[in-house]
């Protein structure tokens, strides 16, 4: 009887650790590891292939939209949520709603809906055309996609480490005599470091990721607003599989060492 | 005030890293153009190795300028709508006169586009039914396509040029009694459709994306451009074609865009790159590639004959097309009413 | 009413600015361009043949996606949080991976692995049961990209829980299953329901891995964003702008119900 509910108290459930640990293995490791392979098998052709100007010029453009997205963003994002958080106005909690927007929406509508705007029939061309701004069909227009897509993920981010942090210790600075500027930059700023970390590993791995939006606002033009994503996209139809498979790799390989160095802060600046 | 090693190894790697970018973006600013290609999906590898190289070497000849040219291949009416929607091509090579004339609507391309050599149209080649190496199953003709064991792969017509050529194909040998239909009788060319399209596993949004997928292994057969399966086969793909008896002569038209040419001042540049692709040299190499050349005896290679083509004249012209297959409610939408249950 | 640690009025402006500008005018936009023609024209991009199946086809299988990730996660999070293993911090990285793979990839991948090029492929092939380019490649692709949101969801709520109440349900005698349905399960539902919802609304929107893996047979293989793709290329963009509010819609519906779920089980939304 005591065996028995000590057994009971420490449940084995191995058969529930072997399904879940099965069903994550073949999900998700077994097409990267069949990418790894593949590039690893031909990564002579692959490197040669990535060198070439066309895939250099895309991964370029990929590298630019995400860290000027990332500076941007970042910025503004950190700003928004101090405003969601600390600030009280009417109109606050609708702010809030636009602000997570983006992630209910599909790459394709948010394409659209710029093109929509800057497309040559679109809203703003009038006002567009005569200054010659071409936001359609170029890099601009990708960056306009890239950044209404990426926006929700430092807000929210900062927006949980900031309601958690509390007001404490800012009201005490305030009591000894700093300015908002002076409170903010030196004791909330790094109170809410973490989270900021956190948001910007998942910006990056957006923005590196991001298709859908910019093949629609950008036309995907070799040379000119091809990005990775769309690289890789054209490399399947082209039947080029190295170029394929070793940009994707290049993508994922990014993506994932951005989101870990970017953790990895936010984890230390936790302690 | 000497830097640590470290330091001067940065500051040095740094300065060599930033004369090397400026090298370069000095030397782009070297007297070059840039001339904008749209075309539809399949021209890809000629283009790529052939016609836009020579036409570098023969323009550095001619102006002593390096040229730069900027590519974009997509299906024929996708990439038509786009530069209608602000795609700033100066040069448009499209699958079919339709997706021209939407740009002459446009006011984008001069309605004189068809008064140019071969009424600007720059190559030709047949509709054809892909097959596996030996032809399993037995296809030969359009008939075969609706079987219920065959699976058939043929593009979008919305976004592809192919498509539209494949249905017409398809529409025009079943209304010219040759699909083992009854000749003139839209009814039946209707139904022959429908049950062939019941048969499509993937209706991809370009020519070069269905033969993309017929190769990696989807479907029995695949309907498309004779060219499109001997770039296949040069590529060193196993597939074979079969002619059927009754097919349509398809015609690839080119065009300068004018009203974009003439915005970015490359209208001689534009009206050179034209007049180049129907050089016999160029020709030459379309055909190596699949095409059949507009040029008489410009191919080195012969092309098997059809015993029934037809253009789109003999069909009563685009126009004529549109109104009985393309428009809404026409003999496609009917056709796809019956696939869909 | 402001106080000493408000922001001041600039930074509230210069926020309120940046979301008009990046977020609201286009959202506007689209919703303007989808009525921009006349009411019957909404319904007609919406409900004719293929833009309903297109919609019924996205539906169905982000919901079978995102039960199956609702089993499969809370499992992944049951282990996560209960079981000690080594190398479970490779778990816990693994989970997280979907989120820094591009959904392209995702889609290009599977199809090398699993398209008729391959021999597995050829094997579902010849026994009837093709994944790529049918229906059970689009729920793959979802399963795949939806993971990390149920388990994510539901994993903090498992940790939150006090064990003292298993325990002495297990002092009492009680089976494992019935501490499970009865102490486990209730405390966590909310979190399993909170995160279907993430993943299916996830799962709708998704472009990327689903145009590389599916057919696109209107009716049979397409689904939603592609068939709004498919419209703006056809120059039609008043129908795609209508597909594109309908599915936003319904992905803005489900949220109140996600985040009371969510403020219910005390995770993080």
């Amino acid at each position: 009887m005591g065996s028995r509910s000590s057994r009971r108290r420490r449940p084995s459930g191995v058969g529930l650790t072997v399904a879940a640990l099965l069903y994550a293995g073949f999900l998700i490791v077994l097409p990267l590891a069949a990418l790894l392979l593949g590039v690893i098998e031909n990564s002579g052709p692959t490197l040669r292939v990535l060198a070439s100007s066309e895939a250099m010029g895309a991964l370029s453009r990929t590298i630019g939209l995400t860290t000027t997205s990332l500076v941007i963003n970042l910025v503004l994002g950190v700003l928004t949520a101090v405003v969601l958080v600390r600030d009280r106005f009417v109109g606050r909690d609708v702010l809030g709603w636009f602000t997570d927007l983006p992630l209910a929406m599909s790459p394709i509508t948010i394409g659209l809906a710029f093109f929509v705007i800057v497309g040559r029939n679109g809203w703003l061309q009038p006002w567009l055309e005569p200054l010659d701004i071409k936001l359609v069909f170029s890099f601009p227009g990708m960056l306009l996609a890239t950044l209404f897509v990426t926006f929700p993920f430092v807000v929210r981010e900062t927006v949980l480490v900031l309601s958690e942090v509390g007001t404490s210790e800012e009201e005490a600075a305030a009591t000894l005599g700093a300015n908002p500027w002076q409170t903010f930059t030196l004791v909330t700023l790094p109170n809410i470091l973490p989270g900021i970390a956190g948001g910007a590993a998942l910006l990056v791995a957006r923005a590196l990721g991001e298709f859908g939006a910019v093949l629609v606002i950008g036309g995907a033009i070799s040379g000119v607003t091809d990005t990775a994503t769309t690289f890789v996209f054209h490399a399947v139809e082209e039947r080029q599989l190295f170029a394929a498979y070793g940009m994707s790799m290049v993508l994922v390989a990014l993506s994932v060492t951005a989101m870990s160095a970017f953790n990895a802060i936010s984890g230390s600046l936790r302690r | 005030m000497s830097l640590p090693r470290s330091s001067k190894f940065f500051y040095s790697l740094m300065t060599c890293v930033g004369l090397a970018f400026g090298g370069t973006a000095c030397r782009s600013k070297v007297e070059q153009d840039t001339l904008v290609l749209a075309a539809y999906t399949t021209p890809r590898e000629v283009m790529g190795a052939f016609v836009l190289p020579q036409f570098k070497e023969a323009w550095r000849e001619r102006s002593g300028k390096e040229l730069e040219i900027q590519e974009s291949y997509q299906g024929s009416g996708a990439q038509s709508r786009a530069i209608v929607e602000g795609f700033e091509a100066d040069v448009v090579a499209l699958s079919l006169a339709p997706d021209v004339q939407r740009l002459v609507d446009a006011k984008l391309v001069d309605t004189e586009w068809t008064q140019g050599k071969h009424e600007g149209i720059v190559t030709e080649s047949i509709v054809v039914i892909a097959v596996r190496p030996g032809n399993p199953k037995n296809i030969h003709d359009w008939a075969d396509l609706a079987r219920d064991d065959v699976e058939v792969l043929t593009p979008n017509v919305r976004t592809s040029g192919g498509a539209m050529w494949n249905v017409a194909a398809i529409y025009g040998a079943a209304m010219r009694g040759h699909a083992g239909v009854a000749a003139n009788d839209e009814g039946a060319a209707t139904e022959l459709l429908g049950k062939i399209l019941a048969n499509v596993r993937v209706m991809d949004k370009g020519a070069r994306d269905s033969i993309v997928n017929f190769e990696n292994g989807v479907g029995d057969a695949a309907i498309t451009y004779e060219n499109e399966v001997i770039v296949s086969q040069r590529d060193g793909k196993a597939i074979e074609y079969v002619v059927p008896s009754s097919t349509i002569v398809i015609e690839n038209p080119v065009a300068v865009v004018h009203a974009y040419a003439k915005k970015h001042d490359r209208v001689e540049l534009s009206n050179a790159f034209v007049e180049h692709l129907f050089d016999p040299k160029v020709q030459a190499a379309f055909a190596d590639f699949g095409y059949r050349p507009v040029v008489d005896d410009a191919a080195r290679r012969t092309f098997p004959a059809a015993k029934d083509p037809f253009t789109v004249r003999d069909l009563g012209g685009w126009d004529a097309l549109q109104k009985q297959i393309f428009a809404p409610e026409a003999a496609y939408d009917r056709a796809m009413k019956t696939v869909t249950k | 009413m402001t106080n000493a640690l408000s922001p001041p009025r600039t930074i509230r402006a210069i926020a309120v600015a940046w979301v008009l500008a990046l977020v609201v005018v286009p959202v506007f936009a689209l919703v303007l361009q989808s009525f921009a023609e006349s009411p019957a024209r909404f319904w007609h991009a919406v409900t004719g043949r293929a833009a309903w199946d297109a919609l019924v086809l996205t539906f169905v299988t982000s919901a079978i996606a995102a039960t199956v990730n609702a089993l499969f996660g809370t499992m992944i999070a049951w282990v996560l949080v209960r079981r000690h293993l080594p190398g479970k911090r490779l778990l816990s990285a693994l989970v997280d991976i979907p989120f820094a793979v591009p959904t392209l990839v995702t889609g290009v991948v599977l199809v090398a692995l699993l398209g008729p090029q391959a021999r597995i492929g050829q094997l579902l092939g010849d026994w009837g049961t093709p994944i790529v380019f049918a229906r059970p490649g689009i729920v793959l692709a979802m399963l795949f990209i939806s993971l990390p949101l149920v388990v994510r969801m539901v994993e903090p709520v498992l940790a939150d829980l006090d064990p003292d109440e298993e325990d002495a349900a297990a002092t009492l005698g009680a089976s494992r299953w019935l501490i499970f349905r009865h102490v486990l399960l209730p405390a966590i539902v909310p979190a399993i329901i909170a995160g279907w919802l993430q993943a299916f609304a996830r799962c709708i929107a998704e472009f990327g891995s689903i145009a590389a893996l599916s057919g696109n047979i209107p009716g049979e293989t397409l689904v939603a964003s592609v068939h709004i793709l498919g419209e703006l290329e056809a120059g039609d963009a008043t129908a795609a702008a209508a597909m594109s509010v309908v599915l936003l819609g319904v992905a803005l519906a489900l949220q109140p119900i996600s985040r009371a779920l969510v403020t219910r089980s005390g995770a993080h939304g």
